[in-house]
């Protein structure tokens, strides 16, 4: 104890680092500033977000002029008056099936491209990434047709489902390259070995490859998870009935159609959609980053 | 080939003589004919054909074909008492007798083909593989009779050990148990004494509780085993674990060594040239049929199955929702009834050229198939038995077996409608010709590069805000997040968790709700409105500007894309070694000197790829567009009626293609943009490890 105290009385300089110079401490001060103020550019439009959605006091659009009222009205408002809840349901579902789908077709294709050297193998991906930088909506025309038609020979084959294909075969190329660069790490030694005791390449697959990929087939599966939740685009066009709508559809009708409008509402849901997802986000940004950069960085 | 080859090759490539005496007469001739000089060559070569016409009569053929008759009905025979023996075996088990059914049949035709080894290959298989099954199978079924035998002992153990009283020896295990768990419970009490002491860390803890744990529940589990009962138990799990996996495992042993067999002997047959490969053409699995590769044959006749009953009709127009096959791609309804559709039409004609493709490459691949086994039959290489083909297609086809999922769903979700646009675009579907459209060759395309009819000059404008929007957008928030990137990781900034939390908000937050919440605020009497409003001292109205909105749009994106690069330029610089900075340093390199020659360059270097598809994210961003001002503000003097001044090609497309119906028109856009987005990806692509191994 005696230590501490002195070493709090003297001014001895105890810091590995050079001490900072005059033009340094105003870099550093400027630092902080530029910051702080990015901080507060982000945070300010959120927190808006949040006050308004437990506003009571606004019309139909969102307001801060009067005085504040807090109530769960909007909240209220969004669960009894809105089909917020079949809009999670509906977004939920769909976004589990192409989770399921994705990891299922991907975690073979990723296993066979890594591990076997077939012919057709590299253009066969390089040919679909190509294709696939054609965005998605160019088939749109088809792909209402082309439901008309499986539909009528597959009566269970909704709109939702045909939505569901179209996410996880959209995703195929790149989540194959994905997991193909994180099986390529793992070393051929242990299927050899595997191979040897007598496992068929099913089992190795089975027993070797997927525990030890499971990290990025989560993350894989996490990704074609969020990726629903996040689309505008595709449900707004295949979709037509508001209830069958997803989230993001949904919550657009409550701002940009008159007769349904309530912005409050819509910063209600807005919140609730959100912070699933951000203690999403925050508690597993590593894995996200090194996942999406997996693809072409380390390659 | 012109003449029979003088030598066998087998699979490994060693080489025997020929034991077909006349096929070998006739290599032998046609080897003289390849040296003999001119003069003598019409002589050998009417020798050569009478041979060949007589080949039949030759007297070994006919010692073969009588060799042949008669292992025919043995074979017969053989099977008929096989199945009698199996059902007349005095076990219970079917395995067994059916090894042993195996076994009686293996010692007959070994008794039987051991006279014929010398007259040809197959007879010597034969008898060799007869003897290895009596080398193999006594084995087998010696081993499931010990198996079964001790798992019987085993079982007589345990009912016996049940009668047993054991109230003394439970007790013995129930004191243990306690005991243990007592060291236990003191172990923990003593490891978290240290933890309050300081002497251990809450991780170390944590990970000695656990390994306490692991060791209580094994001790347990061990003494566990010391009743009689339960250890007997584990036993006879184990026994019946072997006689499920392990026997069958021992059979595949036999059926490997009986290939082994197969490789390397010979095979003859009287063909120069490949023949029954040309069966395939007439249905694909014949050929296979022909080389007595029966379950070969099946699964190409599945094939066969497919093209005849699924994609030969669908192509005819049989068995289509509306169309009429390929020939619907050419009339695509015209003259048809009302309910026709041309799209349906075009549709079903790509799927059916789609289904062709798949048939004709099941045709390729069974000619090609019972064309190379053939080939090597002449050669003197046994064509693969099921068995061999099986492993075969374990090994060398896994990767397409496992891959075939992903194709269907690409076809039909990628190529299909990729090919649809495409021909869509050669077309005149408008809002004119809904339901019945035709062929109108380049027309969309001279509308749009001429600036003439619907398009009208706006294309041109959509276009150069579409590539600024691309460049000013995503360059923005690169920068931004580079920028937040190297401050948060200075040395001397405290707190960097909180700020990384807080600038990976607007990445978190989904995209859309942040639009529509900017969207909200930005609108007239909305809270942003207001409040720039106030600051400019007169009424700022973003969403009625085009240039503001432009603004707002650009800014709103870097203030959404700049959380991603920030995150992505974090984890790059962590990784770059702080020797480099150091040395650096001690060169006497400022701040400035040292991220300008080692962060940027060693951070381009990493990104680049990541960027490209940052860039061609921009350029198809609907979403922001469609989300914040639905590409307005409207001017419809320079951009005519169907599209505002905000939109991008993208939301310019879809305004085309679903709002008004101009269908082939966007279709046209569409594959100009996607020609050079794929041309933009490939560059990014290309150097990307990934494909270079």
């Amino acid at each position: 104890m005696f230590f501490f105290k002195r070493k709090k009385s003297s001014d001895l300089y105890l810091s590995d680092k050079p001490p900072l110079t005059g033009l340094g401490k105003i870099m550093l001060a400027l630092s902080y500033i530029v910051l702080t103020a990015w901080a507060l550019a982000i945070i300010w439009p959120l927190s808006q977000m949040v006050l308004s959605s437990f506003n009571g006091n606004q019309g139909k659009a969102i307001s801060m002029a009067g005085t504040y009222v807090f109530s769960w009205d909007n909240f209220r408002y969004l669960f009894e008056k809105t089909y917020f809840l079949s809009w999670v349901k509906n977004t939920i579902i769909i976004a589990l099936a192409s989770a399921l789908l994705t990891l299922l077709i991907v975690s073979f294709t990723g296993y066979a491209y890594s591990r076997y050297r077939f012919s057709g193998r590299k253009a066969s991906l390089m040919t679909i990434m190509l294709i696939q930088s054609i965005p998605t909506f160019a088939g749109i025309t088809a792909y209402y047709t082309m439901h008309n038609i499986f539909s009528s020979v597959l009566p269970f084959f909704s709109r939702q489902a045909l939505l569901v294909f179209i996410y996880a075969g959209g995703g195929i190329a790149a989540n194959t390259l994905i997991l193909k660069n994180y099986i390529d790490s793992v070393s051929t030694e242990l299927d050899d070995a595997a191979r040897i005791d007598g496992c068929s390449n099913m089992e190795i697959y089975r027993l070797i490859i997927m525990p030890i990929a499971r990290p990025m087939l989560a993350i894989i599966g996490l990704w074609s998870f969020i990726g629903p939740f996040m689309d505008y685009m595709l449900p707004k066009i295949l979709l037509t009935n508001p209830q069958s709508y997803t989230l993001a559809t949904g919550l657009f009708t409550l701002i940009n159609d008159v007769r349904t409008m309530n912005q409050p509402a819509f910063a209600a849901g807005g919140l609730l959609t959100a912070v699933p997802i951000i203690i999403l986000f925050i508690s597993l940004q590593g894995q996200l980053i090194s996942g999406l950069a997996q693809g072409s960085v380390k390659g | 080939m012109r003449y029979y080859p003088a030598q066998l090759t087998d699979d490994i490539g060693n080489l025997h003589p020929r034991k077909h005496q006349a096929l070998a007469e006739l290599a032998e001739l046609g080897a003289q004919l390849e040296t003999a000089s001119p003069e003598q060559k019409p002589t050998l070569k009417a020798r050569l054909a009478t041979q060949e016409r007589g080949l039949a009569q030759h007297p070994y053929t006919q010692k073969l074909e009588a060799f042949k008759r008669k292992a025919k009905t043995f074979e017969t025979e053989l099977k008929r008492k096989q199945a009698q023996w199996r059902q007349q075996s005095t076990h219970q088990d079917k395995r067994l007798a059916k090894l042993e059914a195996e076994l009686k049949a293996a010692e007959q035709s070994a008794a039987f083909y051991e006279a014929y080894q010398e007259l040809s290959y197959d007879a010597e298989l034969a008898y060799l593989i007869s003897q290895r099954k009596q080398v193999h199978l006594p084995a087998i079924i010696q081993q499931q009779l010990d198996l079964e035998k001790l798992l019987a002992e085993k079982e007589a153990l345990k009912a016996q050990a049940e009668q047993q009283d054991k109230t003394k020896l439970q007790a013995e295990i129930a004191v243990y148990k306690k005991q243990r768990q007592e060291t236990y419970q003191a172990k923990l009490s003593e490891l978290k004494a240290k933890k309050r002491e300081g002497q251990i860390s809450s991780k170390a803890l944590a990970a000695e509780c656990k390994m306490a744990k692991l060791a209580l529940k094994e001790d347990l589990a061990l003494k566990e085993l010391q009743d009689p009962v339960k250890g007997l138990e584990e036993q006879i799990r184990a026994i019946k674990h072997h006689l499920k996996r392990g026997i069958p495992e021992k059979y595949r042993v036999m059926e490997a060594d009986i290939s082994d067999l197969r490789r390397r002997t010979p095979v003859e047959v009287t063909r120069k040239s490949p023949r029954n490969f040309l069966w395939n053409f007439i249905l694909p699995g014949l050929a296979q049929l022909a080389n007595k590769q029966y379950i070969k044959a099946l699964c190409f006749f599945l094939g066969s199955l497919f093209i005849a009953f699924a994609a030969i009709p669908y192509a005819l127009g049989y068995g289509n929702y509306q169309g009429q096959g390929v020939a619907g791609l050419l009339s695509l309804a015209q003259g048809g009834r009302r309910v026709d559709r041309s799209i349906i039409f075009m549709i079903e004609g790509i799927i059916a050229i789609f289904l062709l493709i798949l048939a004709l490459a099941i045709y390729y691949f069974a000619i090609r198939d019972a064309y190379r086994v053939e080939k090597k039959q002449i050669q003197g290489i046994r064509p693969h038995n099921w068995f061999e083909s099986k492993e075969l297609l374990e090994s060398r086809g896994f990767p397409y077996i496992v891959s075939s999922p992903a194709l269907l769903v690409i076809i039909f979700i990628v190529l299909v409608p990729v090919v649809t646009t495409i021909l869509l675009s050669f077309t005149n579907m408008d809002p004119k010709n809904q339901s019945k459209f035709a062929w109108a060759g380049l027309a969309n395309y001279k509308v749009i590069a001429l600036g003439q009819g619907v398009a009208g000059q706006a294309f041109w404008h959509i276009l150069t805000w579409t590539v600024i929007w691309t460049l000013a957008a995503t360059s923005l928030a690169i920068l931004i997040g580079f920028i937040l990137a190297l401050l948060v990781n200075q040395d001397r900034i405290r707190g960097k968790k909180l700020w990384r939390t807080i600038y990976l908000l607007p990445w978190a937050v989904p995209a859309f709700i942040t639009i529509m919440f900017f969207s909200v605020m930005l609108a007239p009497n909305g809270m942003l409105t207001e409040l720039i409003s106030g600051l400019a001292g007169q009424v700022v109205n973003v969403k009625n500007d085009t240039t503001l909105t432009r603004i707002s749009l650009i800014l709103l994106q870097g203030w959404l894309g700049s959380s991603y690069i920030f995150l992505l330029c974090t984890g790059i610089l962590q990784s770059i070694p702080q020797d480099l900075y150091e040395a650096a340093e001690i060169d006497g390199a400022g701040a400035w000197k040292r991220v300008r020659h080692i962060t940027i360059p060693l951070m381009l270097y990493q990104i680049a790829p990541l960027l490209v598809t940052q860039y061609t994210f921009n350029f198809n961003n609907y979403s922001i567009i469609a989300l914040f001002n639905n590409g307005g503000p409207f001017v419809p003097s320079k951009y005519g009626n169907l599209a505002g001044s905000s939109d991008i090609l993208i939301s310019y497309i879809f305004k085309l293609t679903i709002e008004n119906q101009y269908q082939a028109l966007g279709a046209a856009i569409t594959l100009i943009i996607s020609l050079v987005l794929m041309f933009v990806s490939f560059l990014g692509f290309r150097k990307t490890k990934a494909f270079n191994d």
